[in-house]
């Protein structure tokens, strides 16, 4: 039923989407933090208070988070060519994979920073703590199993837009059940890809979940 | 230690909120200061000033002879560093242990690894914590989270401790034991306390000093027994009534005895000597004891009695006049 040639093609597809997915989380979430910290930072009443800064920072955001993403990964075709090299591959379909995510995770760090009780960064604040201090010491722990959860939502989204991503050559999953399952009717082909997708998705909420909760339950 | 002058805070917003309406007062050092006001009078404001997390809009705030107003960011975090602050809602940092709570504005500071444990060990003990340093503050009651409150506070041995209702939500009990505490801790470390209640029972339990505020305006000042004894303002009376149940009851005001009421407060030793017997075997008297209580005010006794006087006139007159020579405050009621 599954020769070894189908197998081997499953088995790099499935690579290549974690690739994907893996590194477009990795660098959203590396270049999103600083972000989703500066628009936590600088809103009314907070730590680093500016308001002009914060309206900008959250119209870039928001305009990026709706910019579809089939759109953008086109639009940016240049500037991925400028940095990978190429256009097509698993590789330059991270670069769309994580312009799309950054403004996502900024937002949901945004909002994890939110929930933390104000009255902490003040108590932090009272015992003469800097912005950088309460930050690090105090934000980032506090928030902890929020942001592992947006971290896994961003993952989760990943899974979804990398299968977009391969529809124009990204590979993975996505380009596999495309080129098989789509254009060359293979419906046993399109149905095992997308019983991979499933798993890779409860998998990765799976883990986001365990990791925020133990956080949690030590508090 | 530390003086406010003419401090004025306005919040704008939806609508305009005068909170400090040129406040100028001086808390003096080493003692245990209440800020009393109802809901909304302006005392987390007031507090919140003298470490400036509230800016005032004008006025002036020295504290240990440093203008607070003009410090530089970086001044005031070293400021903010020699003053303890705990808080109505604990605050403390739910991803950390009870000692790593404790330890927190200790690594602020640069405190070694080594000193850190040892000071935390002391500080555990001083507030009766040290069987639950490893656990995290949602597993601990209100009482015990204030007491942590109170550890970090005073990790990095400050000469002013802030307590913005500090028991306000926090049961009696836990409410007595908890302020016993910043009592011992004020006697021991002669740390100034500045603290604001809503609560009259909790300056009379611990504090040496008050200051009334209502709507923004401070009413009166001075030393507890002598506000609670004689207050010169309408605010500070309303406050006292629910404290003392001093209002005189409806039934015996209407029903318009010959005798002359009168409310005696007895402080300190007076509330010790038989005045009352000797009044009645030199001024040939009757007294009728209507209502009395005795109370203490920190460690000052205090008592009130809610008397009718049965006498002529020059009697009467006599009587209160030798009441008042042995230092018993009369107010005369009626008629
Ligand atoms: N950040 C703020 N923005 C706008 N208004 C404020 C702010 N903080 C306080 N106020 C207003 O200022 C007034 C005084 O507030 P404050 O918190 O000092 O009162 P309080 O005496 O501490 O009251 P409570 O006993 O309820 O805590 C209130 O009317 C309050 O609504
Ligand atoms: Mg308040």
């Amino acid at each position: 039923m599954i020769n070894p040639v189908m197998l081997s093609m499953l088995w790099t597809a499935t690579l290549d989407t974690l690739t994907m997915v893996g590194l477009g989380t990795a660098l959203a979430t590396v270049l999103g933090l600083p972000l989703g910290i500066l628009l936590a930072t600088t809103a009314p009443k907070h730590i680093l208070e500016q308001p002009l800064v914060h309206r900008a920072l959250g119209g870039i955001v928001n305009i990026g988070r709706s910019v579809p993403f089939i759109i953008l990964m086109v639009a940016i075709i240049p500037f991925t060519r400028l940095l990978v090299g190429s256009s097509i591959g698993t590789t330059a379909a991270v670069v769309p994979l994580t312009v799309a995510a950054i403004p996502f995770v900024a937002r949901l760090i945004d909002g994890a920073f939110k929930e933390i009780d104000p009255g902490v960064i003040e108590a932090a604040e009272s015992m003469g703590a800097s912005p950088p201090v309460i930050i690090f010491k105090v934000m980032i722990p506090e928030a902890l199993p929020a942001l592992i959860l947006a971290v896994t939502l961003t993952a989760v989204n990943l899974v979804g837009y990398s299968a977009m991503a391969g529809a124009i050559g990204g590979g993975g999953l996505g380009d596999l059940a495309i080129r098989y399952g789509y254009q060359r009717f293979r419906g046993d082909i399109m149905l095992q890809t997308v019983v991979i997708l499933v798993l890779l998705v409860q998998g990765i909420q799976m883990l986001g979940d365990k990791i925020a909760q133990r956080l949690y339950h030590r508090q | 230690m530390i003086e406010f002058k003419d401090v004025t805070k306005t919040f704008t917003g939806k609508n305009t909120v005068h909170a400090l309406k040129g406040v100028s007062l001086k808390i003096p050092a080493g003692g245990i200061f209440g800020v009393i006001g109802q809901s909304g009078a302006g005392k987390s404001t007031l507090i919140r000033c003298i470490n400036m997390l509230e800016r005032p809009d004008s006025g002036e705030v020295w504290v240990d002879g440093i203008l607070m107003n003009r410090l530089s960011p970086k001044e005031l975090r070293q400021a903010r560093k020699e003053t303890g602050m705990i808080f109505q809602h604990f605050n403390l940092l739910s991803s950390r242990t009870v000692f790593q709570n404790i330890a927190f504005p200790l690594e602020l500071a640069g405190v070694s690894k080594d000193k850190v444990r040892s000071r935390v060990g002391q500080l555990a003990e001083l507030v009766g914590l040290t069987d639950k340093l490893q656990t995290y503050p949602r597993q601990l009651s209100g009482g015990q989270k204030q007491r942590v409150g109170i550890a970090r506070a005073l990790a990095t041995e400050p000469k002013l401790l802030l307590c913005d209702e500090a028991t306000s939500a926090l049961d009696p009990e836990t409410t007595r034991s908890v302020l016993s505490l910043l009592r011992t801790i004020n006697e021991n470390l002669g740390l100034t306390i500045v603290l604001i209640t809503h609560e009259m029972a909790v300056i009379q339990q611990i504090c040496d000093h008050v200051a009334v505020l209502e709507d923004g305006v401070l009413r009166e000042t001075g030393r507890v027994i002598d506000v609670f004894t004689r207050p010169q303002s309408q605010a500070t009376a309303n406050m006292l009534q629910g404290l003392h149940g001093s209002k005189l009851p409806a039934e015996l005001r209407s029903k318009g005895s010959a005798n002359t009421l009168v409310r005696l407060t007895f402080i300190d030793q007076r509330a010790h000597q038989p005045i009352i017997s000797q009044m009645i075997r030199t001024h040939d008297l009757d007294v009728n004891i209507l209502y009395g209580r005795i109370d203490q005010m920190k460690t000052t006794p205090f008592g009130m009695l809610l008397v009718e006087l049965d006498g002529t006139r020059e009697q009467v007159t006599e009587a209160v006049q030798f009441l008042q020579k042995n230092q018993v405050e009369v107010e005369v009621l009626s008629p």
